[in-house]
């Protein structure tokens, strides 16, 4: 590997390297807006010029590959500095400085970088800035905004429509310092992954249509996490403030979502918002009039009750869903094995096919839940009673308990038709964060934590095990379910009590092959399971075919 | 000096746009010599004759398509550069206009000697007239089996093709002019990979200017020494045409042995018009910095007494320019010919140019701070070597020149708050007033 000096700091990088990203490893920041790893080097925004073996001509770093060895790179001199400082004026000259009414500020590539490599005053006084009338707020599309006044044309979102989504809808018009982008007319940039140019955008030109005003970034808490959409699995960042979600963004991992993620993911969140949240446990009973109401309880008393009526129960039967983290699955497993529940329904949703590009000739995933096949691993679905014969046939009917541990385990959840098919089961008990019909229908209710609030494992499309963090706690008396389980497991069998994520995973390590030998810390890239199906390294042979159903809409499997 | 001109031998007789008349008057001679030497002869005919480009950067010909990878097993191309686009250039557009045949023997020769199947002759496209000539010159030199599968019977297959631009300068850079030929927005395109090596449509390609293609013939003809023993030194060789244009009594396009003195062209073109003092001139079209009269009145016209003397040679434009001129607004007007034709790729070019234009255009109206003057070399110094194209740098030059140069006509329009030169009534036929 050839080395390369940056600064006085020589390191050895693959060749073929970029200067940028040869700087990034040697731990020194070049500053660039065109530059994008996974877009076309074009070389244009002129921001990453670096004085090249002491030359004269200052090279834009993004179009220098370390080839050969000995390369000596500085970007602490002064010529460098001073083109900088260039370069940090011609974007501003033109620039509306309008950030205190920008959603970019504060994550603001002009920002930072007039900041650290700009001057505090500007020479351009008696000239008007270049403006666009009529161009401040043009909806490319149905979730991008376009201001062209901030606009430093740089490109990027043109050219990730013709890279990265393959759609071509942005296009750059005009010419010298009228260039703009814009959409041809009559064409929206509407395709599956539009959003992702807002990501790109260095600076406010384009604005998503659902975080626009939403927030001011810098009140955001910003928490790793992965998108629920579907079986994809893409890995964002989850933000909010105060426990409200504003947004997702994507975060990279080359090995699924690379730096994208699609517009339907960016849009789960608001699931929380608009369906009613379980709060508190609560139960059915007759109240003193012969009446049925429904009534607060506290968990250890609810939890009790559950431990008597599946001991009690002759035919139980314990519903999972693909949305329920594996560990959680694997809980509600043991649960069953601890009290002879033979039956273990996992009740599946087939979405569209979403197909996220990535370097390895990208990711496609139907399922509507990001979880089935954790869910499966852990022991959910198999033999026995399945999914159809509980949300289309009569099977609850013949059935003393049946707990069915998602409340929103798809549409279905909210149908009456189907929730009263499941409430023939003579007690029905859900375990859930949305308030959906079917929770209002159970005989005890247990309020647990959205995905926003719990720890847990999800295995995706490529069979890869990925880890995400609670972002915020619960609030009030919700709990995340594999805790609520853990408990109700350790009513039927010792040493459950307080299990910690981390015990529950190795646990389940040592039980179920899939997961042998994984560490609960998994790499952040997550794990590839040894699975018959998998194809390991090589994940362009997983995707769209690897499940079939291409269809839209909602479909039940055992 | 009695000069027989070479490249204009032509001009002034029409039949020699035909192939018959072409031949009848020598044409053709070149390239069937050429025919029957070995590729890299020809090329090593080319390098001792010493050409260098003549459309701006007057980079050696020979060594230039020396660098056509032999090996790669992609089709290459030559394109001709007809894009001449710069204010006061005009030297090609006569070339093709009067002589085309001699234009298309240049070309077949560069293909035979880089084994190019295929030429593309990027005329730019206000050039209707030399357009419709070149295309008519082409037919019938397929006609004659000139082009085509089987080049003057040597088995050599040879096609080309006009292609005309939409009118944008930017295209007259040989990446952006590659980009437009391949159906692209005119942008220039980041280098390495040069031309050379990745060009049109990804394959090697060499890029020459009209003029530099028109010498070949006769460096095939009567050899590369022969070329050589033209102009100054080995390093500025053959003869060169000059576009002069301004104020002159004839302006027009003059061929001389290049490193002709600039008096003796001004001398050519019936010396200043109006029996007016030379004030400045510009040497190499509208991005070379400009030279005040008296100091280099007889400057030798070459690349490298040029390129001392802090301006350059170029595309050969002159401009000149006599003592009514203002620069301040000579330079204004420059620098809104490069904010208009600045492609907006590169951030110092497409902001700078547009900032210099409003400045210079505020100091001329007499707006100007008594900072301006250092602004103006700052924003210089800023574009200078940044940008990702020759644009920038080329926007610079008489903006520069002008700080440098005239700083004091600036300091004149701050303190007197107006231009100082009379304002020059143009009427529609082109004659100020």
């Amino acid at each position: 590997m050839p080395t390369v000096t940056i600064n006085d700091r020589t390191i050895e990088v693959d060749r073929g390297t970029n200067l940028v990203e040869a700087a990034k490893q040697a731990g020194v920041q070049i500053p660039h807006y065109c530059y994008h790893p996974r877009l076309s080097i074009v070389g244009q925004c002129r921001m990453c010029l670096v004085q090249l073996d002491g030359g004269a001509k200052l090279a834009a770093a993004c179009s220098v590959n370390v080839e050969k060895d000995g390369m000596q790179v500085r970007t602490d001199v002064p010529e460098v500095k001073e083109a900088q400082r260039g370069m940090m004026e011609f974007f501003l000259i033109n620039h509306p400085l309008d950030c205190p009414i920008c959603d970019q500020a504060g994550e603001c590539g002009l920002q930072d970088y007039a900041f650290k490599h700009g001057q505090a005053y500007s020479r351009f006084q008696y000239e008007d800035k270049r403006t666009y009338p009529g161009r401040e707020r043009i909806p490319l599309g149905p979730n991008v905004l376009l201001n062209m006044n901030r606009c430093i044309q740089c490109t990027r979102c043109v050219r990730f429509t013709r890279e990265v989504s393959g759609t071509g809808e942005l296009g750059f018009f005009n010419r010298g310092a009228r260039t703009e982008i814009g959409v041809f007319p009559g064409k929206p940039l509407d395709n599956p992954l539009s959003t992702n140019v807002v990501d790109i955008c260095p600076v406010g030109a384009l604005t998503s249509t659902r975080f626009r005003f939403a927030e001011r970034v810098w009140y955001l808490d910003k928490r790793p996490s992965i998108c629920t959409g579907c079986d994809v699995g893409c890995n964002i960042t989850m933000e909010h403030r105060r426990a409200n979600i504003r947004r997702y963004k994507p975060r990279h991992n080359e090995a699924v979502n690379d730096y994208w993620m699609c517009d339907y993911g960016r849009e789960t969140f608001e699931r929380y918002e608009t369906l009613p949240r379980l709060a508190a446990p609560r139960k059915r009973q007759a109240g003193d009039d012969g009446e049925m109401e429904i009534v607060p309880v506290g968990w250890t008393e609810a939890l009790d009750e559950l431990r008597e009526r599946l001991r009690m129960a002759g035919r139980s039967a314990i519903a999972g869903s693909g949305n329920l983290t594996t560990e959680e699955a694997w809980l509600l497993a043991k649960v069953a094995a601890a009290t002879d529940v033979a039956d273990l329904p996992l009740i599946t949703t087939q979405g569209p096919t979403r197909t996220i590009p990535n370097t390895h000739g990208g990711v496609s995933g139907s399922d509507a839940q990001p979880n089935r096949r954790g869910a499966e691993l852990a022991g959910l679905g198999g033999d026995g009673m399945t999914a159809a014969d509980l949300l289309q046939g009569d099977a609850a009917a013949n059935l003393d308990l049946l707990i069915v541990a998602d409340s929103d385990f798809s549409d279905a959840a909210h149908d009456p038709e189907v929730v009263e098919r499941l409430r023939r089961a003579d007690y029905l008990v859900v375990f859930g964060w949305a308030d959906s019909a079917l929770a209002r229908a159970a005989d005890l209710a247990l309020p647990v934590a959205t995905h926003a609030e719990k720890s847990g494992t999800f295995v995706n499309v490529q069979w890869r095990a990925q880890r995400f963090e609670a972002a915020f706690p619960p609030a009030g008396q919700i709990r995340p379910a594999a805790e609520v389980l853990a408990d109700l497991l350790d009513r039927f069998e010792e040493g459950w009590e307080g299990a910690t994520l981390n015990d529950v995973f190795t646990r389940m390590a040592d039980e179920v092959p899939a997961f042998a030998g994984l560490d609960f810390d998994l790499p952040p890239t997550g794990s590839l399971l040894n699975v018959p199906g998998s194809v390991p390294n090589v994940p362009e042979a997983t995707g769209a075919g690897a499940d079939g159903g291409s269809e839209s809409g909602t479909e039940v499997s055992g | 000096m009695a000069f027989e001109p070479i490249l204009t031998r032509n001009v002034g007789h029409p039949e020699a746009r035909s192939v018959d008349g072409y031949k009848k008057r020598g044409g053709y001679a070149g390239l069937a010599k050429a025919l029957k030497m070995e590729p890299g002869e020809v090329i090593d005919e080319v390098k001792t004759s010493g050409l260098r480009g003549r459309g701006g950067a007057g980079f050696p010909a020979g060594l230039k398509w020396s660098f056509v990878p032999q090996d790669t097993g992609k089709e290459k191309y030559l394109v001709c550069n007809a894009d001449e686009s710069e204010p006061g250039t005009f030297k090609d557009r006569l070339l093709m206009e009067h002589d085309p045949q001699q234009l298309i023997e240049g070309c077949a020769i560069c293909c035979y000697a880089v084994q190019a199947s295929t030429c593309y002759i990027y005329i730019r496209g206000e050039y209707t007239e030399a357009l419709a000539i070149m295309e008519e010159a082409i037919k019938d030199a397929y006609d004659a089996g000139i082009l085509g599968d089987n080049a003057m019977g040597s088995g050599f297959r040879l096609n080309m093709y006009m292609h005309a631009g939409a009118g944008a300068y930017i295209c007259g850079e040989e990446t952006g002019m590659l980009e437009s030929l391949e159906g692209k927005r005119g942008q220039p395109r980041v280098k390495p990979p040069f031309p050379a090596v990745i060009g049109a449509f990804g394959s090697p390609t060499v890029i020459n200017n009209v003029e530099t293609l028109a010498n070949v013939p006769h460096i095939i003809e009567r050899g590369g020494e022969w070329f050589a023993g033209i102009g100054t030194d080995e390093r500025n060789t053959g003869p060169k045409l000059y576009a002069v244009s301004g104020h002159v009594e004839r302006p027009g396009t003059y061929e001389f042995p290049i490193g002709v003195p600039f008096s003796e062209l001004l001398d050519a073109c019936g010396g200043v018009w109006r029996g007016r003092e030379l004030k400045a001139y510009i040497p190499g079209g509208a991005s070379a910095a400009i030279l005040p009269g008296d100091e280099f009145y007889d400057l030798p016209m070459d690349f490298d007494q040029i390129a001392k003397a802090g301006s350059m040679l170029g595309s050969a434009a002159v401009m000149v320019m006599d003592e009514t001129t203002c620069m301040v607004r000579s330079v204004a007007r420059l620098a809104k010919f490069f904010n208009h034709e600045s492609c907006g790729q590169c951030t110092p070019c497409r902001e700078g140019t547009n900032w210099m234009e409003l400045l210079l255009t505020r100091i001329e109206k007499g707006q100007g701070r008594p900072q301006d003057a250092s602004l103006l070399a700052n924003i210089c110094t800023h574009i200078s070597g940044n940008s990702l194209c020759a644009l920038g740098d080329a926007a610079v030059g008489p903006v520069k020149s002008l700080v440098e140069t005239y700083f004091h006509e600036i300091e004149q329009h701050v303190h007197d708050g107006a231009c100082p030169y009379p304002e020059i009534r143009v009427f529609s036929n082109g004659q100020a007033a």
